[in-house]
Formats: C-alpha cells, structure tokens, sequence
C-alpha cells in the first residue's frame, strides 16, 4: 500500500465538508490543531493500492493573518508539504474562489480543482467552459455536485494520476509592474531558506504581511528595508495601500478568468430571493423570527416532555430488576446511583437535545441561522458582538457544551471568550426541564415566561459589562449571504452527531462520576451535614428549606438532578408539599444561572484555559446567589 | 456634473455605487479586499433598513456588513 496526503481547501460554504464526507464516509477524526482552538478534520480513504490520509482545512477565503485559520491553513500547506491539494470552489461563485485559487498555486503544491454546485450554477444559467478554465490555471479541473456524489470517483482519480505522474507549476503573471517587483524580489530572496516558495514569500512581503516579514527578518533583516522601498514605490504610484494593490491585481486576473470562462443565459431561480427578502425583512423578517424560534421550542418542550416521561418511567422500571440481581445493599445503591447520573444524561439527550440540534441543523444547513445572524448583529452589537454570536447563543438552549465549542465561528479570542460567556448564562434544555417542572407545572406560564426574559436581560446586561471589561475594538458582521437551499440530510446528520458526540465524550463520563460521589454522599449521611453548611445561603438569603442544599449540589454535574434530587430528599415529586410558589421561583432562578455544569466547564477548560474558566464559574455562582436573595426579598415584600 | 462621493451606508436600495477607498486599520482593509471590496469595484445596494446590517450584491455574490464597516467605505454613485 502506498500512502498519499491529500489536503481540502476553499472557502467557507462551498460543500467542502460534504465533499470530505463524501470521501471519507466513516473514517475519520475531528480534533483541535496541536494548541489552538480550530477544528482540524482528519479521514482516510482506500483508493485501489493507495491509503489516502485526508485533511479537510478550515474554510477561508484567503491566506492572509487575519484569523488564525487562515494562518494554519497556510502554514499546514507550506510545512507538511500534503502531495495533492484539492481546491473546493463553487462554481455559482467563481470570482471570489479563483481569487483564493490563485493565492493557493503560490503556495507551489500540485493542486486539482473541484468545481462544486455545478447543478446550481446551471440553474441559475451559468455555462462553464471547464476546458477554458483548465487551460487558464493549468491545473485539472473536476465537475462536482458534491451532494449527489456526483465527480468523487473522478477527483480521487485525478488526484492519483497528479500524484503519479508530477506537477508542472502553472505560472500565473501579475500585471507588469507588480510582476517586475515580484521578480526582484525573488532574486533578492535567492538565499532565504523557508518551507514556503520564493514566489510566495515575495507577493507576501510586498502586501506587508507581519508573519512572513518576521521569518524572513531573522534570516536577514536587510531584505526587509529593501522590502519596504519597493512597497513605497507600489503605493505611490497606485495611491492604495499596498494590500490593497495587490489584492485588486489577484482579482482582476480572477475577473478575467471568468469573464472568459463563464457565459450567462437566462436564470432559472428566483423564488428564493422572494423568500430571502421576507425573511430579512425589517418587520417581516423579525416577525417571522419570533415565531419561528417561539414555535422550535414549543415544540421540542412538548415532544421532549411527553417523550422523556415515557424514557425515565421505562427505564427507572429497571430499578427493581437491578436490585433483584445485585440486592439492595450499599454497593447496589451505589451502584444504581451511577445508573441514574446515566439515565439524567439520556433522557435529556434523546428527547430534547437531539431534535433540538436536527431542526437547528436543517435550519442552519438551508441558510435560516444566517439570516437570523444578519437580523440579530445590531443587537448584538450592544454586547460587543456581531450577528453570527447569535448562533452558539441559540445552541447553547439546547447544550451549553457544544455551544461553547460552537463558539469558535467568532474571528477574534476575545469576541469567543465574550461569547462563551454569555452562552453559559442561556439556560440549557436541563434547566428548562427544571423550570418546567417547578414552576411551570406549579407556579404557571407567565412566571415561567418572565424567568426566561429576565435571564435575557440579565444576558444582555453581564454581556455588556463583559463587553467593556474587555477591551478591544469589536469586529464587525462580514458574511456571505447564500441562497436559501434544501439541506442536504448527511451534512445536518453529521453536524448533529458531532454536537450531541462533544455532550456524549465530554460529559457521560463526568456524569457518572459525580452522580456516583453524590450516592456516596448520601449512603455515608454526609449529605445532611453538607445541608447544614449551606444553611445560611439557602435558608437564610434564599429563603429555601434545607434539603435544596444538597439538590443544588446535585446540579453540578447535571442540572436536571436537581430536580430528580429535591424529589428524593424532599420526600416527594408533588413538590407544592414541599416548596411555596416563591420558593420554586427562587429555586429555579439560582439553578438557572448558578454555575455551568461539570460537562461545561470542562468545555470552557478546553477553549478558554483553567483560569478564565474558573473564573466564570465562581463569578457565576456568586451572581446566582446573590440575584436569587434579592429575588426572595422582592417577591416576599 | 462634480461625481457623488459618499459612504456606503448612504446608498438607496436598489443604487449602484464604485467603491472609492476604504479607511480603517488594516484588519478592515484585509478583511473587505480579500471578499472582493477592491477599489473601482461595482456594487448594488440590496439593502440597507433601519434595524440590519446593509446587505450589498459584489463580484456575482450577496454580501452583509454591518453598519460600522458599511460607514467606513467610501463609493461613487453610479447614476
């Protein structure tokens, strides 16, 4: 067998990920790159005698230092040399594509372009002439309609063959004057040693580029000066910036590319633009987006509630079978206590969880999200963030874990840190099943309402104050705006598992840890003395029996135990015995914000490191019990 | 005629503007060429409502921006 690497790139949303499922099916790996917070896809395929690793890179539209993508990408191309580079581009989309194409043949690797949503583009009545193209760049050019499978078999072929039978460079020429500065350069650079190839460096240096300028520096920090005069010269006689002047030369070649390429006859879609232009609408739009977020939790809750009661009733029935095989002695209870943590963690998967992340999918994959993204970025804006913030926020309903991974779809560290903050403080499925099940079934609807928008404003507000603790200038909303179009169900399948997979590995574990350590507690009777402790925060400033203590400290690992937890030491699961209306409030409130759960802050460990992550927890704590007394004296005045 | 200079938050939906220059940092500037915001570009303002970013039609693709950037980058009305 021979081994081969073959790395994906392009931009954002142009099927590459439906391409890397396509060619990797079940075999592959999502992990983090070696110290960052970016995801890096691995799979391998069997193709004839080949093993065939794949390495699906971050989407990106070019390889400049803006975000740290960009910079891997780049820096994974430049140093692990992959043998074949397959270019995702979308074919309804050509010029802005070819313009990261052009930057990816600099970086000197064989490349194949995929040419993808060739049915789309033929829809809308574009005709391709892939011979032109192909002659233009001199690299193979493949037709692709990735969701239909249709061109894999081919682009595996084509990647095979380049990589038997070698690469020629395309050569790919600047307008003159830049082209001449460019070749000066290269001459000046003939002793510089890096993985990266002249040509590259010198386009590089000449737009100014800080990364590529401090590695040439420490080899020779004269070339820089000379660097610097040839810059002036371009910007002088341009009158841009020198970023600019080459950005506008890559894409005049792009334009000219599919000016000669591309011919446009009639279009045959135009129903999805009478349908983008409601949903962006500035009453329309929002109208429609109150109703239809109002109408996916209604729904989820009341499927996810009829569903979950049948789950624990069947499984709980396991209760007596259990001890009628290992006895009802200390061990079995301990043993049986783990089975509970587990029994918490599935019946919030199944029925609440995992449609919610199927319906969030289909809407996400058809393009909604990104139009609730562009209605919600003013909003956003007042908490330092922009529109697409708006999408971990809605996931972190379902699951704060994959929320706060989710977070990663933010440019900056600081725009993730704020929000992975304010993610935390939703209150996930567990704690609405809390909610629920207190005050919604005790207390009534409207206070069940009013617990959800005061955590909003609550929200809004701590969001705002994070907002102007951390300084920096927040990043403005750039995003492309696709057509609205059917989800392809593999893509929503899989963004679905890799969600509900991040809520399975990091937090069944934990779970069954400390719901194991809980029974401990309450076989030795140390829970008792624990409730004691807590007295003068739970009975004297949140005015709650004693019992809540230990139920609060069941809510660590899973919220939804709090509940299963207050049942069990209260005596009672017709819980107006037991807790007054205020009470419940109260108790709901605190659960609500009081502190992520184990799995969370496992997963802010993970994206955030060990301090702010403590951080956010003891500072939420504190916050909870501190608004849940004043809430007690407010209700009791 | 002297030609119209204006940000492009000013555009009317529907208009078409070139796009003179962009001020900001270089983040910004990085930022809007790399989607294709090149000086001399043609652009249609699709949208731009009181509530929403601006929503802009370049180089063949639909754009939003919020309305910070949209102020920043200085066009010439097509008429």
């Amino acid at each position: 067998m021979k081994k081969i690497t073959i790395a994906l790139a392009g931009n954002a949303n142009v099927g590459k990920s439906v391409i890397f499922n396509r060619l990797t099916g079940l075999h592959q790996h999502i992990g983090n790159w070696p110290g960052k917070t970016v995801e890096k896809a691995e799979g391998t395929l069997f193709h004839i005698d080949y093993t065939i690793d794949i390495i699906d890179l971050p989407g990106i539209y070019s390889f400049s230092t803006f975000s740290m993508e960009e910079l891997i990408s780049r820096e994974y191309i430049a140093e692990e040399k992959p043998d074949v580079v397959i270019n995702v581009i979308d074919a309804t989309n050509l010029e802005r594509n070819l313009y990261f194409t052009l930057q990816l043949i600099e970086l000197g690797r064989p490349i194949i372009i995929a040419l993808n949503q060739m049915d789309l583009a033929k829809k809308k009545g574009m005709c391709i002439d892939i011979k032109k193209l192909q002659n233009f760049l001199e690299v193979p050019v493949v037709p692709v309609i990735a969701t239909q499978g249709k061109g894999i078999h081919e682009l595996v072929h084509e990647a095979v063959t380049l990589f038997e039978n070698g690469y020629k460079k395309p050569k790919i020429e600047y307008g003159k004057e830049i082209e001449e500065e460019i070749q000066k350069l290269i001459e000046i650079l003939n002793k510089v040693e890096l993985d990266y190839p002249k040509r590259f460096l010198a386009i590089k240096l000449l737009e100014g580029d800080e990364e590529i300028k401090k590695l040439v520096k420490k080899i020779d920090p004269k070339i820089i000066e000379i660097v610097e005069k040839h810059a002036k010269n371009i910007e002088n006689i341009h009158g841009h910036d020198r970023f600019t002047v080459i950005a506008s030369e890559r894409y005049k070649i792009a334009n000219e590319i599919v000016k000669d390429c591309v011919s446009i006859g009639p279009c045959k879609v135009k129903h999805s633009d009478k349908l983008h232009e409601i949903t962006t609408h500035d009453f329309w739009g929002y109208l429609i987006m109150i109703f239809s977020l109002l109408s996916l939790f209604y729904i989820i809750f009341t499927f996810g509630n009829f569903f979950s009661d049948i789950l624990v009733k069947s499984l709980m029935n396991l209760q007596p079978i259990f001890q009628q095989y290992f006895g009802m002695g200390t061990v079995s209870n301990l043993v049986w206590g783990v089975g509970e943590g587990l029994i918490a963690g599935i019946t919030i998967v199944l029925p609440y969880i995992l449609p919610f992340y199927v319906i969030l999918g289909l809407l996400e994959d058809s393009g909604y999200l990104s139009r609730i993204a562009f209605l919600m970025d003013n909003f956003m804006h007042k908490i330092g963030l922009h529109g697409k913030a708006f999408i971990p926020l809605m996931l972190g309903y379902g699951c704060h874990v994959p929320a706060c991974l989710g977070c990663k779809i933010m440019e900056t560290q600081r725009e993730r840190l704020i929000a992975i903050f304010v993610t935390t403080l939703v209150p996930c499925a567990a704690v609405t099943t809390v909610i629920l099940g207190l005050v919604g079934k005790y207390v009534g609807l409207s206070w069940t309402l009013s617990l959800y928008v005061i955590d909003l404003i609550i929200l809004f507000i701590l969001g705002r104050i994070a907002f102007k603790v951390f300084p920096g200038e927040p990043t403005e909303l750039i995003m492309e705006m696709h057509d609205y179009r059917m989800p392809d169900l593999r893509t929503v399948a899989k963004q679905t598992w890799f969600r509900i997979k991040d809520f399975i590995y990091i937090a069944f574990p934990l779970i069954i840890v400390c719901s194991f350590l809980i029974k401990v507690l309450d076989v030795t009777n140390l829970s008792e003395s624990i409730e004691n402790l807590m007295k003068p925060i739970t009975v004297d400033w949140l005015g709650l029996p004693t019992f809540t203590g230990i139920a609060l400290i069941a809510g660590i690992p899973r919220k939804e135990l709090t509940l299963i937890t207050l049942a069990t030491h209260g005596g009672t699961t017709n819980f107006a015995a037991i807790l007054t209306p205020i009470q419940m409030i109260v108790f709901s409130l605190v659960t609500m914000l009081y502190i992520p759960c184990i799995a969370t802050i496992a997963a802010l460990i993970k994206e955030i490191g060990w301090k702010k992550a403590i951080f956010i927890t003891v500072f939420e704590i504190i916050f909870a019990i501190f608004v849940g007394g004043i809430a007690f004296r407010l209700l009791t005045l | 005629m002297p030609e119209k200079r204006i940000p492009l938050i000013n555009l009317k939906e529907g208009q078409n503007g070139i796009i003179i220059s962009i001020s900001g940092g270089r983040n910004v500037i990085q930022r809007l060429t790399d989607m294709g915001l090149t000086p001399g570009t043609e652009i249609k303002m699709l949208r731009n409502g009181p509530l929403c970013p601006v929503e802009i039609s370049v180089r063949g693709f639909n754009l939003a921006l919020g309305n910070g950037l949209a102020a920043k980058i200085i066009v010439k009305v097509k008429e």
